[in-house]
């Protein structure tokens, strides 16, 4: 069902590799001055680009990167913010084009752009709506997912921010309310939103319908929030998020797949504890998914869950080094995948879960440019994009990256 | 052989010192110190205000003129040791703070000078504005706020 003819692509993403590494150096020479617009900084521009290369023994993770297709992972974002004299009233975007195998072209796309209004703003407290395409607030990471600088590995721990499911997670199309409250040394952050979630990608349609249908995704009003407690200027950070996620499958003229409603509800766990050397982090979810109105064939329910243990180490303050246990399951009724298996043999048990043992250092060259590497070792392949192996799948499995990154 | 419990009295207590140590130690024994344009007209901070500055989360003061926060590269001597004195955080954990703001269009980033003495007349020529410099190099027109 799905076309692919690899050799004239391979030849396309290697121009636009270069074309990407020429816009990097351009922007590395440049340097960030060409950017001091303002003296009062009402505008600001900032952005990043990021290339990987990636090795793997066996299975593709972004392009072919089991033969010799390893720079298939490229992340440009610019974006822009503004204020008004009275600093209540803030607008906001980012435009970013991504690559990522087989399953994210390189199209630019608004990742958000919203309008911000500061209702109250005290020393101890603050209130505020945002309205337009806002960042879904998941987890510790999801927000910044895409720039570098902020992850604190190449990949974001798979189990839990998937990155085959990125548009779909990133950010949503409603409303957002949001405050702050402080007491002496603690600090208390919440979001509360409605929104649209965004389902215009064919592989969010192959991970939740498992292959690319003639229909289509459509997305309905959808809630999602977070509360974040922080502690003595971040020394230890703990959040609590949730989305419930309500998508409809609207089917094409002749289909397999009637129409029906797919409801995706993850809860997120985070905790974080920092120090000058120290940095232990550590995020639990369960994912809860229910198919409704389908046919009995396909309506189902089940719940998977995930979580990784992190500790990075400052060598200096330029220099990391970071080891991190991550794992997940698709269904927690069926660790191992050998009941799924089963009762669907061309899907080996192996594909219903990972576990994945990463080491990982990163140099910060200057303060705008980044150099990173790691090192994964993988029992499954739960969190494998599907449209980057078609071919069937290694349990076991590694893979090498190393990443370079510039921002302004 | 127990330790007698004065000895475990007298180890508790020099511990409970230590540990409160950089506390009391923080800030006016820093050389450095929080100042800003005196239109702002506000003598003391408290800490987790002036972290809320810092942050970048505070939009307004009280007379309604917008916060402009200046700051000085992350890799500078005189940054990491305000940072660390007088706010009682880690340049990292300042950084984290602005970069989650910038790239999730939350909010903005401080704005970078080139030295103290840049610091000083930008701070000086910006109602609003507020940021740190060496105590000994404080003038007549900008104001210090203490943190109380």
């Amino acid at each position: 069902m799905i076309m692919s003819s690899k050799s004239p692509l391979i030849n396309r993403s290697c121009r636009l590799t270069m074309l990407r590494l020429a816009l990097l150096a351009g922007m590395v020479l440049s340097g960030p001055a060409a950017l001091a617009l303002d003296s009062s900084n009402l505008l600001q521009l900032h952005g990043f680009a990021s290339q990987s290369f990636i090795t793997t023994s066996d299975n593709n993770f972004f392009g072919e990167t089991s033969s010799n297709d390893n720079f298939g992972f490229t992340e440009l974002g610019l974006n822009g913010s503004t204020t008004t004299t009275s600093s209540r009233l803030r607008l906001a975007g980012q435009l970013l084009l991504r690559r990522a195998g087989e399953s994210d072209n390189g199209r630019a796309r608004l990742d958000y752009g919203l309008i911000d209004y500061t209702m109250l703003t005290t020393d101890n407290q603050r209130l505020g709506v945002r309205a337009g395409r806002i960042l879904n607030p998941l987890g510790f990471y999801n927000e910044t997912r895409d720039m570098a600088f902020t992850r604190p590995s190449i990949l974001l721990p798979q189990s839990i921010y998937f990155d085959r499911t990125r548009d779909l997670a990133i950010s949503s199309d409603g409303f957002q309310l949001y405050g702050e409250r402080r007491w002496n040394s603690d600090e208390l952050q919440w979001q509360l939103g409605a929104a649209a979630p965004r389902v215009d990608n064919k592989e969010i349609e192959v991970a939740l319908l498992r292959t690319d249908l003639p229909g289509g995704l459509e997305a309905n009003t959808s809630f999602l929030g977070r509360v974040l407690w922080e502690h003595n200027g971040g020394e230890v950070r703990l959040a609590l998020s949730t989305i419930q996620a309500n998508i409809s499958y609207a089917p094409g003229a002749i289909d397999p797949v009637p129409a029906g409603d797919i409801t995706f509800e993850p809860t997120i766990v985070s905790a974080q504890y920092n120090s000058e050397s120290w940095s232990l982090t550590s995020e639990y979810a369960l994912r809860h998914f229910k198919y409704a109105n389908f046919s009995p064939a396909i309506n189902t329910s089940l719940t998977g869950d995930s979580y990784y243990l992190q500790g990075s180490y400052r060598l200096s303050s330029r220099h990391d080094i970071f080891a991190r246990y991550d794992t997940t399951v698709v269904d927690r009724s069926d660790r191992n995948g050998e009941q799924y298996a089963t009762l669907n043999p061309s899907t080996p048990a192996h594909r219903r879960y990972a576990k994945d043992l990463t080491l990982g250092t990163g140099y910060t060259i200057t303060p705008s440019l980044l150099l990173r590497g790691e090192w994964h070792h993988v029992d499954g392949t739960a969190w494998l994009p599907a449209l980057d192996n078609l071919q069937p799948t290694t349990r076991g499995w590694d893979m090498l990256s190393v990443l370079i990154s510039y921002r302004f | 052989m127990n330790p007698p419990p004065k000895i475990i009295g007298a180890v508790l207590a020099s511990l409970i010192v230590l540990l409160c140590l950089p506390l009391i130690a923080r800030a006016d024994s820093s050389e450095y110190a929080i100042i800003a344009n005196p239109q702002i007209n506000i003598k003391q901070v408290s800490l987790s205000t002036a972290r809320t500055i810092f942050g970048m989360r505070l939009q307004y003061w009280n007379n309604k003129l917008p916060v402009r926060v200046y700051v000085l590269a992350d890799n500078q001597p005189a940054h990491i040791k305000f940072s660390k004195e007088v706010l009682g955080m880690f340049p990292y954990q300042l950084r984290w703070a602005w970069d989650r703001l910038v790239f999730s269009g939350t909010g903005q980033a401080p704005i970078q000078v080139a030295s103290e003495e840049e610091m000083l007349a930008r701070i000086a020529a910006t109602p609003g504005a507020i940021g740190y410099i060496k105590r000994s190099l404080i003038n007549d027109h900008v104001i210090e706020i203490s943190i109380n």
